[in-house]
């Protein structure tokens, strides 16, 4: 392999390890509950430990794995999520739990460590190389039962939820529960004859193939401008040869050695190629390729008469 | 050996066979599957993709005992004829069409005369006014969206954007798109007499000029650059189609553009075509909303033909009397490509024997593919 294409190798394995790093830049701590009541959401043995909801903003598959969790700024690499869990990979735009109960033992999402009511709560994600993804504090304020998310899932501001009206609380789920698709809504009710669909829809093609025409316009102007000059250019040279040489009188051999004494000049030769390389030519010999075996003549007896 | 036994276990394989679970539906679908394949065979209709759409209808119809669970449907996760529509329903298949289509697609005529693209761009007021008027019938919008761009003439934008915005109904808009795209030819002649003159059909438009390499090259890269700026929804089937385009231009990847436009488009059209015509299964497809769909797919095509042909005669007012351009190009805008601009090549020839607009056609022809691609990004922005 030549060096060209091992270091293009190597940049495509660098773009792929970056960009799997990126991907994780994409995990979002979404929602938090310091203080878990029993009307909360349960845990799998039915205790209602505090929790930390993660987000996956991607829209890809995020693998969390040995990414860490912590609620102290100094100990960065306190919860370190445990690799070969298949439960750790968070799907597109989904939502994923973690207890916050101090007993790891319980399983991948149990960490090992708790949340403090009364007090604010430092909480961090951060990649295995430590470098942080996303940090959030939880005010000292918030009361039991109540989450503290972002108003819209993976972005937004943090809010205070208290499961009244709209400010409901969302464990592994979106923040903004939608019911109906905007954008279709929108059409449906103010665009009911699809006229602004047509107007704003045909402005929209019609400007990019204007676009596009306008530019294949001045590109094409630019061609021929060039074409012109570069003719130009030819012209006046092939008029210079002919003033300079007349052709008509010189002999073969005389062009001949003209072109032998430019080639000479310019050292216009080839560079030969020195290498000698003997490749012994072996034919192997298997059945599956045997003539003898492949051919389907039948034998004839030769019968002299 | 016991009588009961064996008559136990026929009776439970009678009940697996096709003829214990044949309904109406899927003898009225499989009659429809031969009449495409007769079309194909003896009428010379598209039958690159008439014979796969006609033999998938047969296969997605063949009745079967779906409570077996014998994981041989095209809706039941894991069977083989699933595996193979995931390339339909994730969407995938249609830019790979497209990058078929980019690799063998000859811009040059668009580059010699690029105001040809604004006919183009006309055309795509059948998606719009299909959009309209399936509104109008009670589709919701982003049904509406989804059948409208049977209007835009291009199969594989058409399962894209239905794949997108209503995969219910993809299955009867992927075979009304291809439908219609096979009847072009009936459809398009009769309006292209009626909205042009005997004099403006005999307008002789000038030789296209010379088109250089550089120009070539430079059109997919500008190409993808400003149009998908514009519409960055419509990246996969642009992005595609342009790529295929350089591979094909750049002159140092022929290799990969003859791949790409040969095998490629050969075995994904051979994949495309049979998926879609098995998804049509008899209790999927046989609703009231598949003869709208026709209908409103054959109003977006007349629609869009006539748009074409209009804007042109509009179009030449403008224009001065040397540059002015012969309407029967307009019904190329649709993006059916190259059956629309041979229909506007042959009524050319058919009015004036040395009138050959073949070229010229190609110019909004090619047009189209990329205005459909951009209206289906539109209608995608807006609606998904």
């Amino acid at each position: 392999m030549n060096k060209r294409l091992l270091l293009i190798l190597v940049a495509v394995v660098a773009l792929a390890i970056g960009a799997s790093a990126q991907s994780r830049k994409a995990v979002r701590i979404n929602e938090v509950v310091v203080e878990n009541t029993p009307e909360g959401i349960a845990d799998e043995y039915g205790a209602h430990p505090a929790w930390i909801e993660l987000f996956n903003s991607n829209f890809a598959p995020i693998e969390i794995s040995s990414i860490f969790i912590t609620t102290d700024p100094a100990h960065k690499v306190l919860y370190p999520v445990p690799l070969g869990d298949v439960n750790t990979k968070i799907p597109r735009r989904q939502h994923i739990i973690f207890w916050a109960d101090n007993e790891p033992c319980k399983g991948t999402f149990h960490t090992n460590f708790t949340l403090t009511p009364g007090k604010d709560n430092y909480i961090a994600i951060l990649d295995a190389d430590s470098s942080l993804i996303d940090e959030v504090t939880v005010p000292a304020t918030i009361l039991p039962g109540q989450s503290w998310a972002r108003t819209k899932d993976g972005s937004g501001e943090w809010k205070l939820r208290d499961g009244e009206g709209d400010r409901y609380i969302t464990p592994s789920s979106a923040n903004v529960i939608k019911d109906t698709n905007e954008n279709i809504k929108d059409f449906a009710e103010k665009d009911a004859h699809g006229f602004g669909m047509a107007i704003m829809a045909m402005s929209i093609v019609f400007s990019a193939l204007l676009v596009l025409c306008l530019s294949f316009y001045g590109i094409g102007k630019i061609g021929s401008l060039i074409a012109r000059i570069n003719k130009a250019r030819s012209e006046s040279t092939a008029d210079n040869t002919i003033s300079v040489v007349d052709v008509s009188h010189d002999t073969g051999e005389e062009i001949a050695a003209i072109v032998m004494a430019l080639h000479e000049h310019l050292d216009a030769h080839d560079s030969e190629n020195t290498i000698l390389t003997i490749n012994k030519v072996k034919r192997a010999y298997s059945p599956w390729s045997s003539k003898i075996y492949s051919l389907r003549e039948v034998p004839q007896r030769n019968v002299r008469h | 050996m016991e009588f009961d036994f064996l008559s136990k276990n026929l009776g439970r394989f009678w009940e697996l066979t096709g003829f214990a679970n044949a309904e109406w539906g899927n003898i009225i679908m499989i009659l429809v599957g031969l009449f495409f394949i007769w079309l194909a065979i003896k009428k010379n209709f598209e039958p690159m993709l008439l014979v796969p759409i006609g033999f998938g209808i047969l296969i997605g119809n063949i009745p079967f005992n779906t409570a077996a669970g014998l994981e041989i449907g095209i809706y039941e996760e894991g069977s083989v004829l699933n595996i193979l529509y995931n390339g339909v329903s994730a969407g995938w298949y249609p830019p790979l069409i497209f990058l078929g289509i980019g690799a063998m697609t000859d811009f040059s005529a668009l580059i010699a005369n690029p105001k040809l693209m604004l006919i183009g761009a006309a055309a795509q007021f059948g998606i719009f006014g299909a959009y309209m008027v399936a509104l109008a019938i009670g589709f919701a919008p982003d049904q509406a969206g989804a059948i409208a761009i049977i209007g835009g003439a291009d199969g594989p934008t058409a399962i894209f954007l239905s794949s997108k915005l209503a995969p219910n109904l993809m299955g009867a808009i992927a075979v009304s798109a291809y439908s219609y795209m096979a009847l072009v030819p009936v459809i398009q002649p009769p309006l292209m007499r009626l909205f042009t003159t005997k004099k403006e059909r005999l307008i002789k438009m000038k030789p296209a000029r010379a088109v250089s390499q550089n120009e070539k090259i430079i059109f997919p890269i500008v190409g993808l650059l400003l149009t998908c700026f514009v519409v960055p929804s419509g990246i996969p089937l642009l992005g595609m189609l342009f790529f295929g385009n350089l591979l094909r231009e750049c002159g140092v990847t022929n290799r990969l553009a003859k791949t790409a436009s040969n095998a490629l488009t050969d075995i994904i059209t051979i994949l495309l075509g049979m998926t879609v015509g098995a998804s049509t299964q008899a209790s999927q497809f046989l609703t009231p909303q598949t003869i709208f769909i026709f209908f409103l797919g054959f109003m977006a095509f007349v629609i869009a033909s006539s748009s074409g042909v209009l804007f042109v005669k509009l179009f030449n007012l403008v224009l001065p009397k040397s540059k002015k351009i012969n309407p029967l190009i307009g019904n190329a805008g649709v993006s059916a490509v190259p059956m629309s601009a041979r229909i506007s090549n042959n009524l050319g020839l058919e009015y004036d024997p040395s009138n050959y607009l073949l070229m010229h056609a190609m110019g909004p022809n090619v047009a189209g593919v990329i205005g459909s691609a951009v209206a289906a990004g539109v209608l995608l922005g807006f609606l998904a």
